[in-house]
């Protein structure tokens, strides 16, 4: 598929309204077209002169990663999701990849308490800030209560979304613990589920708002 | 069948005696993902692995040539391979692929990638493919030869006898699967006469079609690896193309790949549910009886056929029918099989009719789906569900509701059926060891239904076992054999299995305590974690002591289907109520309700799980979800998550998920039934609470304000 720019992309793409044009009036005519110019990187007249382009180049940075230190080797366009699945090592590979633009959800992470999604985010604007992923939050022998919640209630099914919406639901609990259905919802609104999980979403968050109100984790 | 019982045969106890199944049970695996630490093919990772992607071209039809070589300068690109040349046939179709050491750099590589496009004429839609000269999409044309059932003059005839007659086009748009994990695969071969493929798939075992020969070993050569999967709903079977890119690429590289889809090869090139163009006329007589039905259908599939269930009217009993199915082809991407294939387009096509003709005839539309629905039990789903949504009270049964400040409030009803049942294919391997553990084996895959749930359960509940006693392993070709998950099929297959091989481990067992014990086999019981003669309780071991009396070797056996244990065909019956505002066309579903029949509910909280995520598809489907491709420049235009919506936390309403227990009969699917009826049911309500018919989907406000007359 044609790569148009992305949100999440460090790197906009050089494509210029010129050539767009000329690359759909190329459609439009019958005439021929280089993938380049669909995907906002190479000209026609870059690829034939043989012109690549790099936009590679990578650094160490520390991050702060649920409460350790990490160092991890990224690009400057490397967004923080992609530093946590694929470039750390060990990989934290609970936050998913799902969109890769800030519109499902998944990969839902914490950066200094608050909700962020780690696709729309560049790993190296996060040196400094405390970073916690859902492997963070709690661990299969020891679930954090919204975790066991999720569990009981039956909150997650093929489970692709589940991490993301723990992480997007903790922290609307962290902020009131005494969220209702509303608040809970709104605070889960980017997220998607594709399986319908839904409803038991709410019931396992409304049972952990009420653990947490009473004075739990 | 005529086989004969064999004496040893398993049967399911009555259900007040069960302890496990048919109870709430949390998924066993359920700890695993809500940690994040489930691993899916997109989180594996090993050592050397290479990341690779693959080119889609981005125009319907073109005349394709390939540059590779700017890509194989990239920093970091280890592979590039041509997957096509020449004339593409759909929007989407991969072309090359591009391994490398990152993930930003192999899509460095795939925009290096010179490719040359000649655009070629090309039908994207219905309009387009059907248009006088239009470019072919079909190997024989872009109109299929006609399927024609019943006979259209004496439906015409009965039609003509009718008090009431209606005659309307309904259509649905292609619908996409949107797993959330894309398609992908994870081929780790590097050299030798071993491989092993991590595959994001509905069976294990399909694997081992395609990628063996891929990779130039045999399926015994292979390990297919499905340990958890991020939804399928249809799309998965096989490692498909990506996945023969990937064996490629693994192979030439003698390293590990991973390859998966991103969001935008998803949306073009994975499938999707076939668009569906239905024109039916109907008649009814004054007292409510269903007449005559001539119903003309058109698939859209792209470069695949579709899917109807034709042959006679969906559902609903007519006196005479005729119904007529094609198919048309298209330049995109071929429809695969999808939740209920064809189902939920015959049933918003055949609920949103009958609905018409009720209102027509000012009958209650609960009544009139009473009469013409042969099988009782759908009267007795659809009192239930009308019940629970408060119809009894509902004040405007017949007629649009009388209009508060622009607001109306209706309910809808809509009913739905399907097979569930199963066969032969699965095997179980049922163990238990000397320390006490129960292990039960099969290479099945886990869809997020439950299937690791139930396979552990049955064996607990044969054994007298809490749930957590007895671990279940899946997701493993090199486990026994098991058949993929298709059509609500997997339950009515496995779970019989996993019963026979229970219980013939649980005959051997006794066998053998019984000597130890010097009790007779028929006296000794398996309840509360202890095996105990039911007639003297002062003999009576614990499973530990039990189990202490085998040797290393522990005690195993199969399990193999046993056709009784399960059975086939299924109802249900939703109903939906929504809040309409006629002044800005939106709607909002307020409620759904579904009763489901399932035979035996092995887990009644999956089941409810299973029911309330076929209604949020459904309701998604009705609302949200249409796949759009601009027919002049052929671009898709929603190939991505913000603009094809889907369902999320702030359109789910109250949802009730009712099971049908007086249904007494063994195991069957139902996932397939619970997505069918729900869209049906919200345009109805839709109809009950304004007074607007809306006849295609999805269900958007500017629709609504259209069917009121208030926009053109």
């Amino acid at each position: 598929m044609s790569r148009t720019s992305k949100t999440g992309d460090p790197n906009p793409s050089p494509l210029s309204r010129r050539n767009f044009l000329k690359g759909a009036g190329g459609v439009a005519t019958g005439g021929v077209i280089a993938q380049g110019l669909l995907a906002g990187t190479l000209g026609e007249e870059g690829a034939a002169a043989g012109d690549v382009e790099e936009l590679s180049g990578e650094v160490e940075i520390a991050l702060e990663i649920n409460g350790e230190p990490r160092k991890v080797k990224v690009e400057p366009r490397t967004t923080l999701l992609g530093a946590l699945r694929d470039r750390l090592e060990p990989p934290l590979t609970g936050a998913k990849l799902v969109c890769d633009r800030g519109q499902c959800g998944a990969c839902t992470v914490h950066v200094d308490g608050r909700p962020a999604y780690a696709c729309m985010l560049l790993a190296v604007d996060l040196r400094g800030r405390k970073i916690r992923t859902i492997e963070g939050l709690g661990s299969p022998a020891a679930l954090a209560p919204l975790q066991a919640s999720f569990w009981k209630h039956d909150a997650s099914m093929c489970g692709f979304c589940t991490p993301g919406f723990v992480m997007a639901i903790q922290a609307c609990l962290e902020k009131n613990p005494r969220a209702g259905l509303a608040e809970i919802r709104a605070g889960c609104a980017g997220n998607a589920c594709r399986c319908g999980t839904q409803p038991q979403i709410f019931a396992a968050a409304l049972e952990a708002a009420t653990q947490l109100s009473k004075g739990g984790k | 069948m005529a086989e004969r019982k064999p004496p040893s045969a398993a049967a399911w106890p009555p259900r007040a005696e069960l302890t496990v199944l048919n109870h709430d049970l949390p998924r066993v695996d359920g700890p695993a993902k809500v940690s994040g630490r489930a691993r899916y093919t997109h989180d594996v990772r090993l050592p050397g692995m290479l990341y690779a992607r693959v080119l889609c071209c981005p125009l319907p039809c073109a005349e394709v040539t390939l540059d590779l070589a700017p890509a194989r300068k990239i920093p970091g690109v280890e592979g590039v391979i041509e997957l096509m040349t020449g004339k593409t046939g759909y929007l989407g179709q991969p072309v090359a692929a591009v391994a490398a050491r990152t993930p930003e750099q192999a899509e460095d590589g795939l925009r290096a990638i010179v490719l040359t496009l000649v655009p070629k004429p090309w039908a994207v839609d219905h309009a387009q493919a059907t248009a006088e000269g239009a470019p072919k999409a079909g190997r024989n044309g872009n109109v299929s030869k006609e399927n024609v059932a019943g006979d259209a003059k004496d439906a015409e005839a009965a039609i003509a006898g009718a008090d009431a007659v209606v005659e309307a086009t309904y259509t649905l748009p292609v619908q996409h699967h949107a797993c959330l994990e894309t398609h992908g695969v994870v081929v780790d071969y590097r050299g030798g006469d071993q491989a092993t493929v991590y595959c994001s798939t509905q069976g294990t075992f399909t694997v081992l079609d395609d990628a063996p020969g891929e990779l130039g070993l045999k399926s015994s050569q292979v390990t297919a690896i499905v340990d958890h999967m991020g939804g399928g709903f249809g799309s998965k079977f096989g490692i498909g193309i990506e996945g023969k890119a990937a064996c490629m690429l693994s192979k030439q590289l003698g390293k590990p790949v991973h390859l998966m889809f991103d969001r935008a090869d998803e949306f073009v090139t994975a499938g999707n549910r076939s668009g569906s163009r239905q024109t039916l006329r109907a008649g009814a007589s004054r007292d409510g009886k269903l007449l005559g039905f001539v119903g003309d259908v058109t698939k859209l599939g792209g470069t695949g056929g579709g899917s109807f269930p034709g042959g006679r009217p969906y559902i609903y009993s007519f006196e005479k029918s005729c119904v007529r199915v094609r198919s048309v082809y298209t330049h995109t991407d071929s429809a695969r099989a999808m939740r209920a294939p064809g189902h939920p387009q015959a049933s918003f096509a055949m609920e949103s009719l009958v609905d018409e003709l009720a209102a027509k005839l000012a009958i209650d539309p609960l009544e009139f789906r009473k009469r013409n629905l042969k099988d009782p039990v759908y009267r007795r789903h659809l009192d239930a569900v009308a019940r629970e949504i408060g119809w009894p009270d509902h004040p405007n049964k017949t007629a649009p509701a009388a209009l508060a400040d622009g607001i109306g409030v209706g309910i809808g009803f809509a009913v739905s059926t399907w097979g569930g049942g199963g066969g032969d294919g699965c095997e179980v391997d049922v163990r238990i060891d000397r320390d006490g553990s129960v292990v039960a084996s099969v290479g099945t895959q886990d869809l997020g239904t439950g299937v690791r749930t139930y396979v552990a359960a049955i064996v607990a509940e044969e054994f007298g076992l809490p749930l957590d006693a007895v671990v279940a392993r899946i997701g493993d070709s090199r486990l026994a054999s098991a058949t993929p998950s298709g059509g609500s099929t997997t339950t009515a297959s496995l779970a019989p299995s996993v019963k026979n091989g229970a219980a013939k481990l649980r005959g051997m067992f006794a066998e053998r305590l019984a000597k130890t014990m010097g009790v007779d086999e028929a006296r000794l019981r398996f309840a509360g974690g202890r095996v105990a003669d039911e007639q003297d309780a002062k003999k009576s071991l614990s499973w530990q002591q039990a189990c202490a009396v085998l040797g290393q070797e522990g005690l195993s056996a199969r399990g193999t289907h046993q056709s009784d244990l399960a059975a086939n065909g299924i109802h249900g019956a939703q109903a939906a109520k929504v809040r309409v505002d006629t002044l800005t066309g939106r709607i909002e579903v307020l409620k759904m309700v579904c009763m489901q029949d399932c035979g035996l509910p092995l887990n009644r909280m999956a089941i409810r799980s299973q029911i309330q995520g076929g209604m949020v598809q459904a309701l998604s489907y009705g609302l949200l979800e249409e796949r759009v491709i601009d027919p002049q420049s052929g671009w898709a235009l929603n190939a991505n998550l913000e603009d094809y919506k889907i369902a999320h936390p702030l359109e789910i309403p109250e949802m009730v998920a009712l099971v049908d227990d007086e249904d007494a009969r063994g195991v069957i699917g139902l996932a397939e039934a619970t997505v069918i009826p729900g869209h049906g049911a919200i345009a109805n309500a839709v109809f009950n609470a304004c007074g607007a018919r809306i006849r295609d989907l999805p269900m958007t406000p500017d629709k609504v304000l259209a069917a009121l007359g208030k926009v053109g």
